[in-house]
């Protein structure tokens, strides 16, 4: 055996340490609001003692339940649009050499960078002149389906950037119409990259504010709830609600890694 | 001979500016039909023209007398063995075979029957509930021939089957190819960049060079009396040289190669002062071994040093310094000795072996 080099050892002990810094200034908010959501006095907590006096008053607080359904529906509906859209365009992208493809993509990712704001009110004042959309959820879910779109294709290109479109070659020469070649070799190796999409699309728009907002006016969701609930200073419940958002999403990521490490799921072919 | 199965009528193909094929004509009959060619020269996109991929800009693919060539490959019936197999990955073996007979709705019974007669073609047995990743390279090749013969179609295609296999199992693939092909009775069209593929396997063959067909038949034929210089410097271990002609003397040409003096059967366009193309194959050429001097009669005889010697078992090649500083390569029996090296040896052959063809029809 040999003996460890004291400096490699410092020098991975210092890369340790750096990694759990990284990871608390990614995650320490969080869990503080979780912390809170749990303590009776939120202003100094420690030592805690614990209540769940604040999740109670959630659920009994005025426009909660309604804020969720909408919230989920908003959420769904644009995890679904964009990931038909998302799809699509990825597809096409990759599977049609073009010349112009930077550029094509290019046009697909640039409502990331348009302020959410500016998408909220552009599309209140676009849906209602244009489509003739009042301010409702269906208003809200094509609005948020601009940019999620936009997220859902940087996820889905990614992966399908892996399959191998000779594959639908061989379905066609083999006898099958482009609809059964999708629906027998296309999608099924594809379908994680695609369930990925409408995850984060639907993450996105749940959790959307400031979109959802002006195409909603004053129909509920729950972040404008809590944006609401704000003018009457930061109430416990904010803290509840919050935690129960994030435990959801951290909830949801950690059942799919299970899935994949035993194999339910599988988000890489393995075979060219 | 036999009816001719699929015929390519005068196919045109371009990519933007790139002439993928130009004017191609083919007739194959129930044959292992070999379409070589380097890469870039046109030769998968033929098979792709047939398998239905792509659409030709202009003439007709017929199949059995049916003109196939505006139908989508879903409607045209052909089998197909695919570069890097392509096996269907989410599939297992048996899914992956069986999936050009669900694709045409056969029925379970059909189904099964055809999977266990294919199976037991190729060899295939025990392997069923396998997924693509989990075989080696040579049983996703049995699976991907099994998959392209199990609906028995009228012709198979195969695009460089064996590209990815290692020496060994290549040899053995080729001799399996060629009895599938005489079990079944259909043709199959092999594309591949590898002449000794070709040579080894078909009855007849098609050289192709940037899109165009630079000659077609018999493999003998080819290998012997090719009609281009193409022809006669991609097949078979070419000694490739270039002369004037000097002097036409009792039906052969003289050719001045570098002060070195190669004769070769006179043809009509050739004249003196023209320069030719002169190609040699190695095995055609004797060595003599030191202080035999050949008879020169009919013959061209050269004398070199032999730099090496590579010994290959069967033959050797050897290598010959010649006094224009020049080499020819000589595949003879392995008679002598390496120890001979740097001995001043002759070299002769006759002077009909070579290939010669006037210059302008150059190699790229």
């Amino acid at each position: 055996m040999n003996a460890v080099n004291p400096g490699r050892k410092l020098a991975l002990a210092g890369q340790a340490l750096l990694l759990i810094l990284l990871y608390l200034f990614l995650y320490f908010p969080i869990f503080y609001i979780m912390y809170l959501s749990f303590v009776e006095n939120t202003v100094w907590p420690f030592p805690p003692e614990y209540t769940l006096e604040h999740y109670i008053n959630l659920l009994t607080l005025d426009n909660f339940h309604q804020g969720l359904v909408n919230s989920l529906i908003i959420g769904i509906g644009t995890g679904l649009l964009s990931t038909l859209f998302a799809t699509m365009a990825a597809i096409g992208l990759l599977k049609y050499q073009s010349r112009w493809r930077g550029l094509l993509m290019i046009f697909y990712l640039a409502p990331l960078f348009v302020a959410h704001i500016l998408i909220g009110i552009s599309s209140l004042i676009f849906n209602k002149a244009i489509l003739g959309l009042p301010g409702n959820l269906l208003s809200a879910i094509i609005a948020n389906a601009t940019y999620a779109t936009a997220f859902a294709f940087l996820v889905i290109v990614a992966q399908l950037a892996r399959y191998d479109w000779r594959l639908d070659d061989v379905a066609m020469v083999f006898g099958a119409t482009p609809a059964k070649t999708f629906r027998e070799v296309t999608l099924p190796n594809i379908w994680p990259a695609i369930f990925g999409g409408f995850f984060v699309g639907f993450i996105l728009a749940f959790n959307n504010l400031e979109i959802s907002f002006y195409n909603l006016g004053a129909i509920p969701t729950l972040p404008t709830i809590a944006w609401g609930t704000l003018r009457h200073g930061i109430k416990p419940e904010l803290y509840a609600l919050a935690s129960i958002v994030n435990a959801f999403i951290f909830l949801i990521l950690i059942i799919l890694y299970f899935l994949l490490k035993m194999g339910f799921l599988k988000l890489d072919i393995k075979d060219r | 001979m036999s009816e001719t199965i699929l015929q390519l009528q005068g196919i045109y193909k371009n990519f933007g500016s790139v002439e993928a094929a130009k004017n191609i004509s083919i007739n194959v009959s129930k044959e292992l039909f070999a379409l070589l060619g380097p890469s870039g020269s046109g030769k998968t996109t033929m098979l792709r023209i047939i398998a239905g991929l792509e659409t030709p800009d202009k003439g007709r693919v017929l199949i059995n007398g049916r003109d196939v060539t505006n139908l989508p490959p879903y409607k045209r019936g052909i089998g197909m063995v695919f570069q890097d197999f392509l096996l269907f990955p989410h599939k297992t073996v048996k899914e992956n075979i069986v999936f050009p007979l669900k694709m045409q709705g056969k029925d379970e019974s059909t189904k099964e029957e055809q999977y266990q007669w294919v199976s037991q073609l190729v060899h295939l047995e025990g392997l069923d509930e396998r997924f693509p990743y989990q075989l080696s390279g040579g049983q996703k090749q049995r699976v991907a021939l099994a998959r392209g013969l199990v609906s028995r179609p009228s012709v198979l295609l195969l695009d460089e089957p064996l590209a990815n296999l290692d020496r060994e199992l290549r040899k053995e693939m080729e001799i399996e190819i060629r009895r599938f092909q005489l079990e079944l009775g259909i043709p199959f069209i092999y594309v591949t960049h590898n002449q000794e593929e070709a040579l080894t396997m078909s009855d007849r063959m098609a050289i192709m060079r940037l899109g165009q067909l630079e000659q077609i038949g018999d493999k003998f034929e080819l290998y012997h009396h090719p009609q281009t210089s193409f022809v006669a410097s991609f097949l078979g271990s070419t000694n490739a040289m270039q002369g004037e002609i000097k002097a036409v003397d009792n039906g052969c040409i003289v050719v001045d190669w570098d002060g070195v003096s190669l004769r070769a059967p006179y043809k009509d366009d050739f004249k003196i002062g023209m320069t030719v193309d002169y190609f040699l194959k190695s095995e055609k050429i004797t060595i003599h071994p030191p202080g035999q001097k050949p008879d020169d009669h009919g013959r061209t005889v050269i004398e070199g040093r032999l730099r090496d010697t590579i010994f290959k078992g069967q033959y050797a090649d050897y290598l010959i310094s010649l006094k224009n500083d020049n080499e020819i390569i000589v595949s003879d029996v392995p008679t002598i000795s390496p120890a001979l090296r740097n001995a001043t040896v002759s070299i002769s052959w006759p002077s009909e072996a070579p290939d010669v063809f006037p210059a302008d029809g150059g190699l790229a």
